[in-house]
């Protein structure tokens, strides 16, 4: 931020925001520039990140490596504006309508009866496919958390703490339907085995190798990479859509109509992606990184979604389906 | 309705750790941004959250809180109040906007470290809450400051301050460095939820929202009152971590945790909480002194609590105990002499009335402090207020960048408070800075106080005005008396002074 003495003596908003002429809306006041940290941690900067402490404490080698020395460049990182300007009041509004939607459906459709009435087949790929999903998306949960921790401007870590919240609303809808499908169907491991699925079975490799190795990408513009433009499109076409698709054809409704309500997240989650790759592309040569990081992480997408959906019924078609919806969505980028 | 209960799936949602095989645990959970102790596996497996919430439920409630402060927060009706209150209400805001905003939301970055780093899913999950809870904290505050700008340029430094060299902002950055952006995901949790949140900012919380409907400001009472619901959630994170290493062997590690991150918040606190209530509170709406509040919610609680958990009492607590009695008196008495050094005007809090008051909390204030008043009194009463502020800067602890001070009725005991580390001189506040210096001291040994930075050159013009202009302060934005001087005169009519 650093900025000089005001001469002023009333202001319309924060006098880092006068310059732009425009009048802010609610969500540049609140959510423009709030992390200090990134007054010296940006990539580029000097650094240490964080001043106080000795250059070579831990947390100071660690932004400076993963977020300094970040090879990304943008003249002024803290202009990046989430396209949705989500704020935090409006975060809760959209999901607590969300929540009562999906609260609603669980309500019914356990009124009618719905778990007894499913196939054994589609029970069986339940126990391996959905149930352990929550692995999955928990990894996700962390991963968003990290990169809120280590981004150039506070407009960026909020989307990815957004994020993280809706990662965790869909390990609590999958652990919700966990106990539902335990409870209406001994036998088949459900509440029992995910773990097991998760860590040994073929489907889950992929996505568990891909998701591993992106927690450990510490570095900002890999970390976004990996992420947000490979691992979540791939999870949100793999686990969640194509297999909503299945469900459908085994009369599944409930998850069915979860599946379309995660994908609202997923679709705002590609918003501010794609915000973020524009706002990047502003500068050359960051196009280029996003693509040389792509090369490396797209095989593993792709392998993650290939590994998956060869447990669904229909699986090739389904494993095409994502794939190419996965490409679209970074076409529709620029990348 | 065949709703499930949240007990009934709650443990299946917090069953997510696994065994990584394509990277290493090392890679995956560092030491260092993780859990230094490497603690057993049996051991984070006891991990309990004590305040459960499911994604649903949170985002339901927090929808109504907001509705609650947003609502009341009528800009009418604000406009109103803001207009009627008092500059000394007007300083508390300021004061409180510019120190905690940004502060608040910069704890976003803790909560996201414990929320990737923690060991314990539950762990992980109660941190994605409060990731978010600090960005509900930081968003509402600056949007209640940046809704006050009309009223003065001054809340701007909601915004602006932790940006800038101003010497409060190098004090809040160097705790906040240190105790909230600095650690482990352990650490943080024990400093940050626990020494700080649970020792601190939830009871300065409910003090602060009291004091705001007694001063009839219920829109910031309301606002103050609906965040300490949300640090009575997350301030739980560290609780149960604490319990688990007393239990398996790592006391020692804990209890220095503890005493490291309370007595660095505690600065903090003294200095925000300690002057607003015994002096920038207008005396009729004062329902205790800070002294007293400290005792009732503070030290009793917070004693209570760390026994409860097998831990100690911090080794200083006597002299803690002592402390609460005089340091944020000398913090005040500086707000008020260097209060063009602030964003915020000072009132000082002293008229005949006030000073009857502080010397029955304090007994034996005005043989100490109350001295140093009268005399800037009189030199306010002869015409000299050019005598109320200094000209140089003040000595300030190499620690904390807060000045030096300590109580003008006992001699000074300086010895305890400096040593010298790689050739260079280091004063500390107190010998409990000192001990926290050299618990690591390549840690803290580069940290550049005003003054340092003054001495290496960066302040040009080198002279008062220069750092004033350094500090991001102009004239319009430097603190002056907030009641032009009126105190010095109570009773001894006819005022003569002309206006600050």
């Amino acid at each position: 931020m650093k900025e000089g003495p005001v001469e002023q003596a009333r202001l319309k908003t924060w006098s880092a925001l006068a310059a732009q002429r425009r009048k802010p809306s609610e969500y540049e006041a609140v959510a423009f520039d709030t992390h200090f940290l990134n007054d010296y941690a940006q990539p580029g900067r000097s650094g240490p990140a964080l001043p106080s402490l000795g250059p070579d404490t831990f947390v100071n080698r660690w932004y400076q490596k993963n977020l300094i020395d970040s090879p990304l460049r943008h003249d002024d990182w803290l202009a990046f504006r989430d396209p949705e300007e989500v704020t935090y009041r409006r975060y809760n509004i959209v999901q607590e309508g969300q929540e009562n939607y999906v609260a609603e459906v669980l309500d019914r459709f356990s009124n009618e009866g719905h778990d007894a009435g499913l196939d054994a087949e589609w029970l069986t790929v339940l126990s391996r496919l959905y149930t352990p999903q929550r692995f999955v998306h928990h990894a996700v949960q962390m991963a968003s958390a990290y990169a809120a921790t280590t981004t150039p401007a506070s407009t960026i870590s909020h989307c990815y703490a957004f994020q993280s919240a809706d990662a965790l609303r869909a390990v609590s809808h999958v652990s919700y339907r966990t106990v539902e499908l335990a409870r209406a169907h001994a036998g088949f491991g459900f509440g029992e085995e995910e773990r097991r699925h998760w860590e040994k079975s073929a489907e889950w490799q992929g996505f568990r190798e891909l998701m591993e190795k992106a927690l450990v990408a510490y570095e900002f513009g890999e970390t976004f990479v990996a992420l947000n433009l490979v691992a979540k499109p791939a999870i949100d076409e793999a686990c969640v859509r194509q297999f909503g698709r299945a469900a459908r054809r085994f009369e599944d409704s409930v998850l069915d109509l979860l599946s379309d309500a995660i994908l609202k997240d997923s679709a705002r989650s590609r918003a501010w992606t794609g915000g973020l790759v524009r706002f990047m592309a502003q500068k050359d040569g960051n196009m280029d990184l996003l693509r040389r990081w792509l090369a490396k992480w797209q095989p593993l997408g792709d392998a993650a979604i290939e590994g998956f959906c060869a447990g669904l019924p229909d699986g090739d078609r389904a494993a095409a389906a994502a794939r190419q919806a996965t490409r679209e969505f970074r076409d529709s980028i620029g990348l | 309705m065949t709703l499930l209960q949240r007990s009934d799936w709650y443990d299946v949602a917090r069953d997510t750790n696994w065994t990584p095989s394509f990277v290493s645990e090392a890679d995956l959970f560092p030491p260092e941004m993780s859990d230094p102790f490497d603690m057993p596996k049996a051991a984070w497996a006891e991990y309990d959250e004590p305040y459960k919430v499911s994604y649903a439920e949170y985002v339901k409630v927090q929808r109504e809180k907001d509705a609650g402060v947003y609502a009341v927060n009528t800009a009418a009706a604000r406009t109103r109040f803001m207009e009627e209150a008092g500059q000394r209400w007007h300083s508390i805001l300021k004061l409180h906007f510019g120190a905690v905003s940004l502060a608040e939301s910069s704890s976003q970055i803790s909560e996201g470290r414990m929320a990737r780093f923690g060991m314990a899913p539950g762990m992980r999950n109660m941190a994605t809450f409060g990731l978010l809870d600090e960005i509900r904290h930081g968003q509402t505050q600056l949007y209640f400051a940046h809704e006050s700008l009309k009223h003065s340029p001054q809340f701007n430094f909601a915004h602006k301050l932790l940006g800038t060299q101003e010497w409060g902002a190098i004090m809040t950055r160097a705790t906040l460095d240190d105790v909230f952006l600095g650690r482990d995901a352990v650490t943080t949790a024990i400093m940050l939820t626990f020494a700080f949140e649970t020792g601190f900012t939830n009871m300065q919380f409910i003090g602060l929202a009291g004091d705001a409907a007694e001063a009839g400001d219920t829109s910031f009472s309301n606002l103050i009152s609906s965040i300490q619901t949300d640090e009575s959630r997350h301030a739980q994170i560290g609780a149960p971590l604490l319990k688990l290493m007393v239990k398996n062997g790592y006391k020692d590690e804990a209890q220095k945790a503890v005493d490291i991150g309370f007595w660095r918040t505690y600065r903090f606190f003294a200095l925000l909480t300690g002057t607003v209530i015994d002096y920038f509170m207008p005396l009729e709406k004062r329902t205790s002194s800070f002294k007293e509040f400290m005792e009732e919610w503070i030290v009793g609680q917070f004693e209570r609590t760390l026994l409860d958990m097998g831990l100690d009492l911090p080794w200083y607590w006597d002299f803690f105990l002592e402390d609460i009695e005089s340091f944020h008196h000398g913090m005040h008495i500086g707000w008020w002499l260097y209060r063009d050094t602030v964003w915020f005007n000072v009132p000082a809090g002293v008229s005949p009335a006030e000073r009857d008051w502080l010397e029955s909390k304090y007994p034996g204030w005005n043989d100490s402090w109350g001295r140093l008043w009268s005399q800037i009194g009189e030199n306010i009463r002869a015409g000299r207020t050019d005598l109320t502020v200094p000209k140089t800067l003040p000595v300030v602890c190499s620690f904390n960048n807060l000045p030096m001070v300590t109580d003008p009725s006992k001699p000074w005991a300086g010895k305890d408070q400096m040593l010298t580390y790689k050739g260079k001189k280091y004063y500390f506040q107190s010998h409990v800075e000192k001990w926290v210096f050299e618990q690591d001291p390549e840690r803290y040994a580069a940290h550049q106080t005003l003054i340092d930075q003054f001495l290496a050159g960066r302040i040009q013009p080198p002279t008062y005005e220069g750092a004033l202009n350094y500090m991001g302060l102009s004239p319009v934005e430097r603190g002056k008396d907030a009641e032009n001087f009126a105190w010095a005169f109570a009773g001894r009519e006819p005022r003569t002074m002309a206006a600050e």
